[in-house]
């Protein structure tokens, strides 16, 4: 860009007493005025006058050899550098805050939804956005599988889900690093902020004040951050914190941390990052470098504290998932982490997240194994302790405590892999069974039971080195468990659609043939009508992903429900169609019944009116 | 049970001090007794070669808390730590950790471990203010070692010089009185304009929120904490691994309090000075002559209200005052012999600075070692307690 040409003298330079005159006008030690305005804010004339007499300074110093005018130089040149040291931080504080509190928010690239204005809100403790979050892995996970699972089961998945998200092309950087689509950055600061940025940093480098430079760069960069993680909820807890807390809060807080962590990696550290480059790219020696680890160091040694802290915690059953969790979340970010702390300066960070990562895998080992050493020792004592063992809520171990579910002498024989495969797949049940009773509709928990029990039972069979190690006998067991939710689920939806074709009540009079109160049946007709409506309505969006399963438990409804229908409707239905208005009470054939059984389980909304063929 | 059965795990390293795994009893005994004394003269020369290196024309020792002195201290503070478990862990039936008193002194030690690891991270944190400040110092250097030395230079060197010794003010003051302030600013600030941006320059050095720990946490009240209940054992507890566990339980004391002492870190302001070793315990009496030595130096330091006791610290400060004054009363061109005492403190302040250059880095890597090894051996004796049968565990 070329400045105005100036009014008397040529294009491309300022006479020396210019320039002076020009540096000392606006020495802020000199004069009120020179402190009250900033030169970067002012027309674009005074800012190109500037730095031409900066540049002027500079060169009059490579050809003056006389003492005295050196030294005038010199003072000349400290005042500028001195003045645009000044400029440099105001220009950065007044591009801090603006852009940072929406974008954070909602580029998480970890969300499956694409656009900016994404919903994935980072909340307080709240389950309802994990479980939100969870959902949307899911679905990714749906499509990219081909799977459609409703409810991801084993922990293997998330290992092998992989976050894709869109990357935002830098446009004069030439780091191949940013095809990495879950890295995702946003312009910190508008280009012309980083184009007048840039011409301070190149004049404040070539005159030797870098570090001067570099310092007040990271001050400014390193609040910005400081705020951004104020916003992101990022705590603060030392380690003697973390250990004093209940395990619960702790999970809401690593819950919490997930999601803080991929934003600060994928989003702002690698902004920050994109912002050095811009800055400083091509200036001097690996300077973007320095000024990124300035400001990014103390932060992203704040964040990883807090995973830190959790690896060293004590080690107990309960807290197996939310470690891997936290685990299977740092793995995920590591390449991330490798990319952007890529320099020689950022080593430190690299190692600890590994070192933080390995620690973390220990600590689940070492649960896994205490708990194997403890099965071995004192089996029922230790069930009973892993169900009792929270005192403090119920969500997870809600099931009967008195009952271990497992039969330990059963386990004994076991190769310790298998012993660790079967407990897995135990504390498995005993969190679905958590799970579960957060669904309201009893029903809809039984089969959120038999949906998931069904699938490692599949996953099991299919697998004959996981077969021949768990044994038939457990797998025997849990088809049991099978049976029992489907009964139960029988139970729930349709003893009181079936209590309204039964014979009892509806005799006035001892008699057989007469006698038949007609008001309680027409109640009768009403009722199962209205509450298999019911039933269809609401079943039919329940998904079982399964066929094989879906089918059978819809033969099982139908054996049910079809014959007691018939006979009902087979006694009575003179009775009804000698009265009045006989289709308000028998709305549906046979047939029909049958129609709507097929529409259960398939995970679509029905039209509300059943299909009446018969008509 | 017997140590046998504990097939994979540490117990079942065979010692090389000893010929067998299992010992009849009164041998084991012997064993146990040497075994101790040993640490304890270990301990006991560690400390003196601290308190007194020897040294000699080639290389001279190290200042008591300088960056390489430290780096010394943490050093020998491995080598124990190291004694220490092979000394607790090894070879031992696991079950003597939940007989008295082991049972309750363990615990403590390892409590005391979470606090020496939340002081560890609050050391690095205070490792990279010092990097700051060594940054800054080499601004002056730059400025003063050009030749001529010009107005601009001196104007150059102050500003970097007066931000220096702000940062030093400052890092000690989050929470400190404002007496103290006013004593920061009583002296090395005459005439200059523009004080309050410069206090602006540097609160963005250290005020920023990630230098520091958590809200309301204080170094000064972990180290106390820490010397809770540090009871040197009696009679019969005396001769046995009670014995052990007091010293190393002092030795962390002492060390975090002496790096606490050295490194600015988050609220020191009534960091203690009294030390609760008794006397007349022979091992100790290097670690006590050197812990009063460091206490003198820290209530000298206090009183008048600058920063840490590491000594390229302080000798930055003195070189950096005067230097100020050199550039306050700057007159170009400087006299030649004005110019040969200042020649000669850059050069100082420069020695200072390519000390830090080299040395503080490895400090940090050194303490994050500490960490490392203090939460590896925490594990371990939490795996010891767990095995010898204890399903209640401490809270730790």
């Amino acid at each position: 860009m070329e400045p105005p040409p100036p009014e008397n003298n040529n294009a491309a330079a300022l006479p020396f007493e210019t320039a002076e005159k020009i540096i000392l006008r606006w020495d802020s030690t000199a004069s009120e005025e020179a402190r009250e305005k900033m030169i970067f804010q002012s027309d674009r004339q005074e800012v190109d006058r500037y730095l031409l007499a900066v540049d002027e300074i500079q060169r009059s110093m490579s050809s003056t050899s006389i003492s005295d005018d050196h030294n005038k130089l010199n003072s000349a040149l400290q005042i500028a550098m001195a003045r645009l040291e000044d400029e440099f931080r105001n220009i950065l504080i007044s591009h801090t805050n603006p852009i940072e509190a929406d974008s954070l928010m909602t580029t998480d690239p970890s969300s499956s939804s694409r656009s900016i204005s994404s919903n994935t809100e980072v909340d307080d403790e709240g389950t309802i956005a994990d479980e939100e979050e969870e959902e949307d892995d899911d679905a990714a996970a749906a499509d990219a599988e081909g799977d459609g699972d409703a409810s991801s089961v084993s922990k293997g998945n998330k290992l092998l889900r992989y976050h894709s998200g869109e990357s935002i092309s830098v446009s004069n950087s030439s780091s191949s690093y940013r095809s990495t689509s879950s890295i995702r950055e946003i312009d910190l600061i508008p280009s012309d902020a980083v184009y007048d940025l840039r011409s301070i940093a190149e004049r404040m480098i070539s005159s030797g004040y870098l570090r001067e430079c570099i310092q007040v760069y990271g001050s400014v960069r390193k609040s910005a951050v400081d705020a951004s993680f104020r916003r992101l909820g990022i705590e603060k807890l030392s380690i003697g914190d973390v250990q004093r807390l209940e395990w619960d809060q702790l999970e809401a807080k690593i819950r919490r941390w997930i999601r803080a962590a991929k934003v600060c990696i994928r989003t702002l550290f690698s902004s920050e990052k994109k912002l050095c480059e811009q800055i400083f790219h091509g200036i001097g020696t690996a300077i973007d470098d320095a000024c990124f680890m300035e400001t990014v160091k103390g932060p992203a040694i704040q964040l990883f504290n807090f995973a830190e802290a959790i690896s060293i915690s004590r080690r107990s059953p309960e807290k197996l998932f939310k470690i891997l969790d936290l685990h299977d979340a740092l793995m995920d970010l590591i390449p991330d982490i490798d990319i952007v702390f890529d320099s020689k300066s950022s080593e430190s960070i690299r190692i600890q997240a590994a070192e933080i990562l390995s620690r973390l895998a220990e600590a689940a080992r070492g649960i896994l194994s205490e708990f194997e050493n403890a099965v071995l020792r004192e089996p029922s004592k230790t069930m009973n302790e892993l169900i009792v063992s929270k005192p403090s809520t119920g969500s997870r171990y809600s099931g009967d405590p008195s009952t271990p579910d497992l039969d330990f002498t059963e386990l004994e024989g076991k190769n310790p892999l298998a012993i660790h495969l079967i407990w897995i797949i135990v504390i498995l049940q005993f969190n679905l069974e958590g799970k579960s009773k957060h669904y309201k509709d009893a029903s809809l928990s039984h089969l959120f039971i038999m949906n998931n029990i069904h699938y490692i039972v599949q996953k099991v069979k299919g697998s004959p080195e996981l077969r021949a190690m768990i044994g038939d006998d457990y797998l025997k067991k849990m088809a049991g468990k099978l049976q029992q939710a489907a009964t139960s689920y029988q139970r729930a939806t349709w003893v009181k659609v079936l209590s309204c074709l039964r014979d009892e009540g509806l005799h006035v009079s001892g008699g057989f043939s007469s006698g038949v109160s007609k008001s309680a049946l027409r109640e009768r007709f009403k009722s199962f009508n209205a509450m298999f409506e019911e039933v269809h309505r609401t079943q039919a969006t329940w998904l079982i992903p399964d066929s094989q399963l879906r089918e059978e438990l819809r033969i099982s409804i139908s054996e049910k429900l079809i014959p007691a229908y018939r006979s009902f409707l087979g006694r009575f239905r003179s009775h009804i169609e000698s009265g009045r208005h006989p289709e308000n009470y028998i709305k549906y054939s046979v047939e029909d019944l049958e129609a709507a059984v097929l529409d259960f389980f398939e995970g679509h909304p029905v039209s509300q009116h059943l299909r009446k063929r018969s008509q | 049970m017997p140590a046998t059965d504990y097939q994979g795990s540490f117990l079942g390293r065979i010692s090389i001090r000893r010929n067998q795994v299992m010992a009849m009893e009164p041998n084991s005994h012997e064993q146990e007794v040497e075994d101790l004394e040993l640490f304890q003269k270990h301990v006991s020369d560690r400390f003196s070669d601290l308190l007194s290196p020897p040294s000699d024309d080639s290389s001279p020792s190290d200042p008591l808390l300088s960056i390489a002195w430290l780096r010394k201290l943490l050093d020998m503070f491995l080598c124990c730590e190291a004694e220490f478990k092979a000394v607790l862990i090894m070879d031992r039936d696991p079950s003597q950790m939940t007989r008295p008193p082991l049972d309750r002194l363990v615990p403590e030690l390892l409590e005391r471990v979470v606090k020496a690891l939340d002081i560890c991270n609050a050391l690095c944190l205070g490792v990279d203010s010092v990097r700051n400040v060594q940054k800054l110092a080499e601004i002056a250097v730059a400025a003063l070692e050009q030749r001529p030395i010009g107005d601009g230079q001196a104007r150059r060197a102050k500003k970097a010089l007066n931000s220096l010794i702000t940062a030093m003010m400052l890092e000690d003051k989050d929470g400190a009185s404002a007496k103290s302030t006013e004593r920061a600013w009583s002296f090395g600030r005459r005439g200059t304009s523009s004080t309050s941006a410069q206090k602006d320059r540097t609160a963005g050095l250290f005020r920023s929120p990630s230098c520091n720990m958590a809200k309301n946490w204080s170094a000064a009240k972990q180290i106390h904490a820490m010397s809770s209940n540090l009871v040197p054992p009696r009679g019969a507890e005396a001769s046995g691994l009670a014995s052990p566990v007091y010293i190393m339980s002092t030795i962390f004391v002492f060390v975090m309090w002496t790096l606490v002492a050295a490194i600015p870190c988050q609220e020191r302001n009534g960091l203690g000075t009294h030390f609760p070793v008794p006397r007349q315990l022979a091992w100790a009496q290097p670690m006590i002559g050197l812990q009063e030595k460091i206490a003198e130096e820290w209530k000298k330091k206090e009183k008048k209200g600058s920063a840490g006791l590491l000594e390229e610290m302080q000798r930055l400060e003195k070189i950096g005052q005067s230097l100020i004054d050199f550039a306050d009363g700057f007159q170009f061109p400087v006299e030649a012999e004005r110019l040969e005492e200042v020649k000669t403190q850059v050069e100082g302040l420069a020695d200072i600075c390519r000390k830090m250059e080299e040395g503080l880095v490895p400090l940090q890597q050194q303490i994050r070692e500490v960490f490392h090894r203090v939460v590896r051996s925490r594990a371990e004796f939490l795996d010891v307690l767990d095995q010898a049968g204890r399903l209640t565990a401490p809270t730790v």
